[in-house]
């Protein structure tokens, strides 16, 4: 089911790279906006899976917690003087971070089963 | 009825003075009774001086914690009570200079400015609870109140911070704050649970910390029916114990299964508490309502764990 997945990939540079292609198309009559829509659906999902399976890329953050937040299966984390370290052993570090983690594709599944 | 234990009388000064500390108004003469009869049974083997199981210069030099080394520990060993009875303390409140903070009842209402830190004990407070220098440290209080208004829980869940909410899991926001260091759980009802605190003004000012949050909400929370739960306390005798042999004596009260758990689980029942007794002589003291309780059956139990201990 396509609702299952976010939508805020579609806001990367990726995503809107995306959507101003079939923005483009719609306009030139090429494919219509109901299979804009299916493909954006598609993108969403695609996303969120390669997200998982292909990305191995690993971060490590340090830093004070100031304030978390779970609701509607939201995480939101404000993190204070937080380091990252990031794979080729460069740190990068910002005095107050807001992180906002989602489940993706696979854990929503599993939260619907259990 | 249940039977008392003997205490370690000689922390309170001379036996016949000994009254419990105040929680048992009605009770307090029929457990000295008792005591007095069990003292035969049980006292015989036991030594009536406080350093007869211990060398006396070690008995002395025992670290107790914090706030007791502060003061001169023989005070506790002290044959004769030179020392002014303790048994009023809880009223003594009078004197200006004992700080009372660290003894205020669940129902002893506590201003909101009370310090979040515990409360050295006091002077008076050592002559009761000191057994060889050790008193048991408080480590968690468990508290309930009603703050007598519905509460729709998305709603602080999104606008509080350090709020958790996942109904699928379980019933109520799950928020903390970091003075006094606490969790509390927050229910629809209104009905809220606050556990962490190591002082019972602590737990008290942490509901109220809540209550306020709740109420900056928006909600018309009050703060109503405070009461005090489960007090946990926890020492160390500084001695290994045969716990095989404290539960074959003791074994209406005792429950020990290695397999299972490591520790003797002994159920006292006045006052009512349960300890969880291991070989190192680490104590856990558990399901107390006031504090007096944890430091009374900690007294009561030493003269038996000093019984039971390891060659």
């Amino acid at each position: 089911m396509a609702t299952a997945y976010y939508e805020f990939y579609r806001g990367s540079s990726i995503g809107m790279a995306l959507t101003d292609s079939l923005d483009e198309l719609i306009t030139s009559g090429a494919i219509t906006p109901q299979l804009a829509m299916k493909v954006l659906q598609q993108f969403d999902k695609s996303l969120a899976d390669t997200m998982v399976k292909s990305v191995k890329t690993k971060t490590n953050l340090k830093g004070h917690l100031h304030t978390y937040r779970l609701c509607d299966d939201v995480w939101t984390f404000i993190v204070k003087d937080a380091s990252f370290k990031m794979d080729g052993n460069d740190i990068v570090r910002a005095p107050k971070v807001k992180i906002i983690a989602c489940k993706n594709g696979d854990a929503i599944e599993a939260g619907k089963k259990s | 009825m249940s039977f008392a234990l003997p205490a370690r009388q000689v922390t309170f000064g001379g036996r016949s003075q000994y009254q419990p500390p105040q929680q048992y108004p009605q009770g307090s003469q029929q457990q000295q009774q008792q005591q007095q009869q069990q003292q035969p049974a049980h006292g015989l083997a036991l030594p009536t001086g406080a350093n007869l199981s211990l060398p006396g210069p070690s008995s002395l030099a025992l670290p107790g914690p914090g706030p007791v080394t502060a003061h001169p520990t023989y005070q506790s060993t002290l044959p004769t009570p030179q020392i002014p009875q303790p048994k009023s303390y809880p009223p003594s409140q009078s004197p200006p200079t004992t700080s009372q903070n660290a003894v205020a009842g669940p129902s002893t209402p506590a201003p909101m400015q009370m310090p979040a830190t515990p409360v050295p004990l006091t002077l008076e407070q050592q002559h009761i609870t000191a057994v060889e220098g050790i008193v048991p440290t408080l480590q968690n209080i468990v508290a309930t109140v009603n703050l007598d208004c519905r509460l729709d829980l998305k709603t602080i869940a999104l606008h509080a911070r350090n709020a958790e909410y996942n109904p699928k899991r379980f019933a109520a926001v799950i928020m903390r704050i970091r003075d006094p260091k606490t969790t509390a759980l927050i229910f629809a009802s209104g009905k809220m649970v606050v556990t962490g605190a190591k002082s019972e003004d602590d737990s008290r000012l942490a509901s109220r910390k809540y209550a306020r949050i709740v109420q900056k909400l928006g909600f018309d929370a009050k703060f109503s029916e405070f009461k005090i739960q489960n007090i946990v306390g926890s020492c160390d005798v500084k001695f290994p114990i045969r716990l095989e042999g404290l539960a074959y004596s003791h074994g209406q009260f005792s429950s020990y299964e290695p397999e299972l758990f490591p520790g003797l689980i002994y159920r006292m029942i006045k006052p009512k508490v349960v300890l969880l007794i291991f070989v190192s002589g680490k104590i856990v003291l558990t399901g107390a309502k006031v504090r007096e309780e944890i430091y009374t059956a900690f007294n009561t139990i030493y003269t038996v764990l000093c019984e039971f201990r390891k060659p």
